[in-house]
């Protein structure tokens, strides 16, 4: 009988091994870590001692007694916390210490998820358990019993809830919660880096909100963040919390040797560049992990594709009776269905999990020795954190990302530096967006009248209030602005929608059990919920049957097809103003404001393989109106083109920019958008539009305009790296016939080079 | 005294001062509204306390003064009937510093909902006194709450719905205000809306003050505002000065208040008085409250008056109620003439109880196996033609009498 090899058999095998040395694109090992530990700090409650004790821990990492320090000092700090570096400590003890010291003392802990809170609570009450203390812990959302709000709410030493939950269901209602506000002496605010773009910045005026309530009742809470990795987490804490932070960036906790491996599939198809499904080689590489007896979780990006990766595996076992060793693991899963596969984790009863980013998430099943990766997770944070669930201990730790054929995919792996080096990527919100901020200061106004003198957070409130009196919400008496109208403003406002209003997306596909999909904002859905468009949701098609504009809904039906639909947008834009500009040689770079007239005139139906145009059809919407901001490049018409050679080029190249902004700003796909015009209204001179979908903006332009030399030279490498001939949907764009456009493009990059 | 002595005697004065003086000088009055002639002129009162200004408007009835079908010194008699009571009733009152109160909002919920209009009924001088406070503009929001009095011990508060809104919003106003009012007290809180539900159940589909009023009070409202209108009127009256629709409200949370005590008046009466009834299903409801409230006494008296004066068809339910009476206090067979008695004309859900009480009864205390299969048989007939319940509910059901049957077959044998 043959043994398992270990990983590091393994690699040493693979190492040698002709097919695989063509595959793997690039070996990066990080070296082992050791922990660097601290004492318990001198002053630490004798039952919170006990406590850990009895969860065998001796000593703190660093960090947590950095942490501890700093919260019994009254400051408000940010720690950077890998995954499995007992970040959740950060914050336990000084918040349990306070509460031991001051049984008054009241703490606030956000979660970005309904899910996360609950799950952090049953490990919360399993240590105030332990240390045998009478300390109640709370969670509070939608789910909490009506008999049981009264007891959160007078009584809760600890409050665990959503910044959705905070903004509609607390701070309208802070009468009920005055024991909470006056003795709120810490708020936690964990998964730091999720709250970005337009969802930070939503929460960041809950904070500021918060903040307010907090002060009226006399009290001045610290902010404990914890965050993944990400290049800006002080900056990101201070503009979501208008407060100074510290930093806590060294991680004391422990890590083994770790392996990562660059996979790229095999190219089957050299002209479009199309390489063999990601999928197939994650099953392969599964099943030798599998083989070799080596416990593996596998990412997948969507849950079918988590479900077609479970059966293709199952096989493997198939012959055993009632095996458990492969497991899937999605969201909407029960508590009691997590334990169960941490347990047979922790037992090695389970050998192989495929899961879905549901998992990224803070959510904790321990640690395995691998981890495969279906693609890039859309930003380096994410694929850290996935990464980080290989690696138990101090043991060796293998970690292989296999890229999919889209752009950004193969960017990774042909650039290993990226994921691999310092992040650039960062975290930014926008607090300042007009639209959003008048949102909070009618939810601010409701919660208490502001006075004659008072500012909102950083911000000068007067003139806007005087709007909002105009708009006959507000009355202004001799001192003060009192909300006026029977509305509940919180409740017309969605912290989590990238606009105010949005379509809703509704499946039909049995008659009588139509459920609600999604949402996506006005602007998007006119060229991804036309009717008959093909609409993907997580990996299942569906077909567009009717859009409802007036009423913004969508009805769509499943639906098997070779074909996705490609929509085509006229814009009209036209720039409002020029707020900064800096010149280069041969070109110029803007910030400003634009105004974005678009419409949706026809669609393409495009065959997935052959990407043939087998049909069209007209698209039947009043045009939209988006006041946003933007950041434009002009440059000067390189000699001897064509107008028509340059219009083509410049498309290419407008979509191999919109492909890669997100890399360079973290932010989602459908945050921005970009738009070429060979002569433009403004300056008559070629140029690119970069501008923020959010009606106001939401300050990704605003980076876009920082990062333009950087970017262009990233487009130009990545374009030109790219195996295809023609073109393809990884680097310019499906080309249909014109020969030699890809070359135009790499010219008109090299051009665009800015010195 | 030593001038020393003395200073200390100032210190001691010094010392208490700043905490007061803090509370006080913190405060600032407000400017009266621009339009307080105007008020003023429309027929309200303006009254000043230490907190700024605050509208009034007092309107006196007589005792003889008739609201629908009922007088209002009516009100002394439902007292009575209460104080002659025994028990505690989620009704009852003790006749002591009564106020039929009701509030109009400007929105339904949260911290910007300002209550704008309190009225207060009471009886004083020998009449009948409304007094209904209008806040001048939120900005004297502090001097209108410390002028309703709301905050005075002992008081019995009468309300429609008033647990659940007016007074939870109240609590509200005074923890946003509560730097300078006195302590809002608890005060005894009667919600007639709780006891309409209790009593017509079955009988009323809405609950709405209105609708009962017309049902049950006698009275019908000419020329009122709907409520939901009374917050946009008062923002309205505040943003343009013009009180002329504000009136209206005022007039609106009259007819409210007057209906709440007429209200009051009707169901002490259905509740205490022997001889006051409505329908077998009134009485019924209130026979199977009291129950609830273990006040056995009067929830038989109540269902022997049902028995004895209505047709067995109207009475079934009184009948099915007096079976668990009589189980409950041990005299089973008494029970079992009752739900016999019930089983013609009850209703399908109640009858499947019905039966298995009786087959109960049979089986242990009678030993007649024989019968009591014959009302199993009955129950599990009824399961499947009960279109109330659920799949879940039928299958237990079904478990249930099943078990039983095969228990009872094993006894025959």
């Amino acid at each position: 009988m043959r043994t398992n090899l270990s990983i590091a058999e393994l690699l040493k095998e693979w190492k040698s091994d002709a097919v695989m040395k063509e595959r793997i694109v690039h070996w990066h090992t990080v070296p082992e870590k050791p922990a660097s530990l601290a004492d318990f700090p001198a002053d630490l409650h004798e039952s919170i001692v006990s406590a850990l004790k009895k969860r065998g821990i001796t000593k703190l990492y660093s960090h947590q007694r950095d942490a501890y320090e700093l919260a019994r000092a009254n400051q408000s700090f940010t720690a950077i916390t890998p995954t499995a570096s007992g970040k959740s400590y950060c914050y336990h003890l000084p918040v349990l210490q306070s509460i031991i010291e001051n049984p008054a003392s009241r703490a606030l802990y956000l979660f970005p998820t309904k899910a996360l809170a609950q799950d952090q609570k049953s490990d919360l009450h399993e240590l105030i358990e332990q240390m045998d203390q009478s300390i109640l812990s709370y969670t509070f959302d939608g789910d909490t019993a009506p008999a049981i709000r009264t007891k959160v709410r007078k009584a809760g030493h600890i409050v665990l809830t959503n910044p959705d939950m905070l903004h509609s269901g607390i701070l309208p209602h802070h009468t009920k919660w005055v024991s909470l506000f006056e003795n709120l002496k810490y708020i936690v605010i964990d998964e730091l880096h999720t709250y970005k773009g337009v969802f930070g910045s939503h929460v960041a005026h809950v904070i500021r909100r918060l903040k307010r309530i907090c002060a009226y009742y006399g009290s001045n809470p610290i902010f404990i963040c914890t965050s993944a990795t990400i290049s800006n987490p002080k900056e990101l804490a201070e503009s979501l919390t208008n407060e100074t932070h510290q930093l806590i960036s060294k991680n004391g906790a422990p890590a083994g040797i770790k392996n990562f491996i660059f996979y790229n599939p095999p190219i089957v198809h050299p002209t479009f560049g199309i390489r063999r499904s990601a999928i197939l080689e994650v099953r392969d590489l599964a099943k030798r992990l599998y083989k070799e007896n080596i416990q593996t979780i596998v990412f997948a990006k969507s849950r079918v594709r988590v479900e077609m990766l479970v059966t293709y595996l199952k096989e493997l076992s198939k012959k055993k009776i009632q095996d458990e060793s492969i497991r899937g693991y999605r969201g909407g899963y029960l508590p009691s269905e997590r334990r169960e596969i941490e347990k047979g984790l922790r037992n090695g009863t389970i050998q192989t999990v495929v899961s879905t980013n549901a998992l990224e998430l803070g959510v904790d099943i321990g640690q395995l020795q691998a981890c495969i990766m279906t693609g890039y997770p859309g930003n380096i944070a994410s694929a850290w954190q996935q990464a980080g669930r290989a690696g138990r201990r101090q043991d060796e730790a293998l970690i292989i990302y296999v890229a999919q054929s889209t752009a950004l995919d193969q960017y990774i792996v042909n650039n290993p530096g990226y994921l691999l080096g310092q992040s650039p990527e960062e975290a930014r919100i926008h607090p300042e967006n007009l639209i959003i901020l008048m949102d909070h200061l009618k939810c601010a106004s409701f919660e208490l009248p502001f006075s004659m003198t008072d500012q909102y957070g950083e911000f000068e409130i007067q003139e806007l209030l005087a709007y909002l009196e105009d708009e006959g919400i507000l009355v202004r008496t001799s001192d003060k602005w009192h909300w006026m109208s029977d509305r509940f403003p919180a409740h017309e406002i969605s912290l989590r929608s990238a606009s105010q209003e949005n379509v809703v997306i509704i499946d039909q596909t049995v008659p009588a059990a139509t459920k609600v999909l999604g949402e996506m904002d006005r602007y998007s859905s006119m060229t991804l919920l036309h009717e008959e468009a093909i609409y993907l949701h997580q990996g299942i098609q569906f077909q567009v049957e009717k859009l409802d504009w007036e009423e913004k809904k969508a009805f769509v039906r499943e639906v098997d097809v070779d074909y996705f639909t490609d929509a085509n947008l006229a814009v009209e834009l036209k720039v409002m103003s020029e707020d900064k500009v800096i010149e280069f040689e041969q070109a110029s770079i803007y910030y400003g404001d634009v105004s974005i007239l678009a419409m949706a005139t026809i669609f393409k139906k495009i065959r997935f393989d052959s990407h043939d145009n087998i049909g069209s059809g007209p698209i039947q919407l009043p045009p939209e109106e988006l006041h946003t901001s933007s950041s434009w490049i002009s440059f000067n018409r390189p000699k001897t083109w064509t107008d028509s050679m340059l219009s083509d080029a410049m498309t290419g190249t407008a979509t191999s920019i919109g492909l890669f902004v997100p890399l360079f700003v973290q932010c989602d796909r459908r945050d921005i958008h970009v738009v070429a015009q060979v002569k433009s209204t403004h300056s008559e001179l070629p140029t690119f539009y970069v501008y923020d979908s959010y009606p106001g903006g939401i300050g990704i332009s605003e980076r876009v305009y920082e990062v333009w030399p950087t970017l262009l030279e990233h487009v130009y490498q990545h374009v030109n790296n790219c195996p295809c001939d023609q073109g393809c949907p990884a680097c310019i764009g499906a080309q249909e016939a014109s020969i030699g456009m890809k070359d135009d493009v790499l010219n008109l990059l090299a051009y665009l080079q800015l010195q | 005294m030593s001038f020393e002595k003395n200073l200390l005697q100032m210190k001691k004065l010094i010392k208490k001062k700043p905490a007061k003086e803090t509370s006080l000088a913190s405060f600032v009055m407000p400017n009266p509204p621009a339009y307080l002639e105007t008020w003023k002129n429309a027929g309200l009162e303006v009254i000043e306390n230490q907190f700024g200004l605050v509208f009034m408007k007092k309107t006196v009835y007589s005792p003889q003064f008739f609201h629908g079908s009922f007088k209002l010194s009516d009100v002394f008699h439902a007292f009575e009937l209460w104080n002659q009571l025994e028990e505690e009733h989620p009704i009852s009152t003790n006749g002591q510093n009564v106020v039929f109160f009701d509030t109009e909002t400007t929105g339904l919920k949260g911290t910007g909902t300002y209550i704008f209009l309190s009225g207060q009924l009471v009886f004083k001088n020998s009449q009948f006194e409304l007094t209904q406070h209008l806040m001048a503009d939120p900005s004297h929001e502090t001097a209108f709450l410390y002028e309703t009095g709301l905050w005075k011990p002992n008081q019995t508060v009468i309300t429609y719905n008033g647990k659940s809104f007016d007074w939870p919003q109240l609590e509200t106003r005074w923890t946003l205000n509560r730097t300078y009012l006195p302590k809002l007290s608890v005060p005894h809180h009667i919600d007639l809306l709780h006891g309409s539900r209790r009593v017509w159940k079955g009988d009323l589909t809405q609950f709405k003050l209105t609708s009962i009023e017309v049902e049950k009070l006698g009275f019908k409202r000419i020329g009122d505002i709907p409520g939901y209108l009374a917050p946009i009127i008062y923002l309205d009256a505040v943003k343009n000065g013009d009180p002329h629709a504000l009136l209206k409200v005022l007039h609106h949370n009259e007819w409210d208040i007057l209906s709440l005590l007429t209200l009051f008046i009707h169901s002490s009466k259905l509740l205490l008085e022997e001889s006051y009834t409505e329908t077998a299903l009134t009485s019924t409801n209130i026979g199977k409250w009291f129950a609830d409230l273990k006040m056995y006494e009067k929830s038989q008296d109540q269902f022997d008056q049902i028995t004895s004066t209505y047709e067995k068809e109207e009475a079934s339910m009184a009948f099915y109620y007096i079976g668990f009476n009589y189980k409950r206090f041990n005299r089973k067979e008494d029970a079992y003439q009752s739900f016999k008695n019930a089983l013609l004309h009850l209703p399908l859900r109640f009858k499947i109880n019905a039966y298995e009480e009786l087959a109960k009864i049979d089986e242990h205390l009678f030993k007649r196996f024989d019968q009591a299969i014959i009302y199993t048989h009955e129950a599990l007939k009824l399961i499947e033609a009960i279109p109330e319940l659920t799949d879940t509910k039928k299958i237990k059901l079904k478990n249930a009498f099943e078990k039983r049957l095969n228990r009872l077959l094993k006894k025959v044998k």
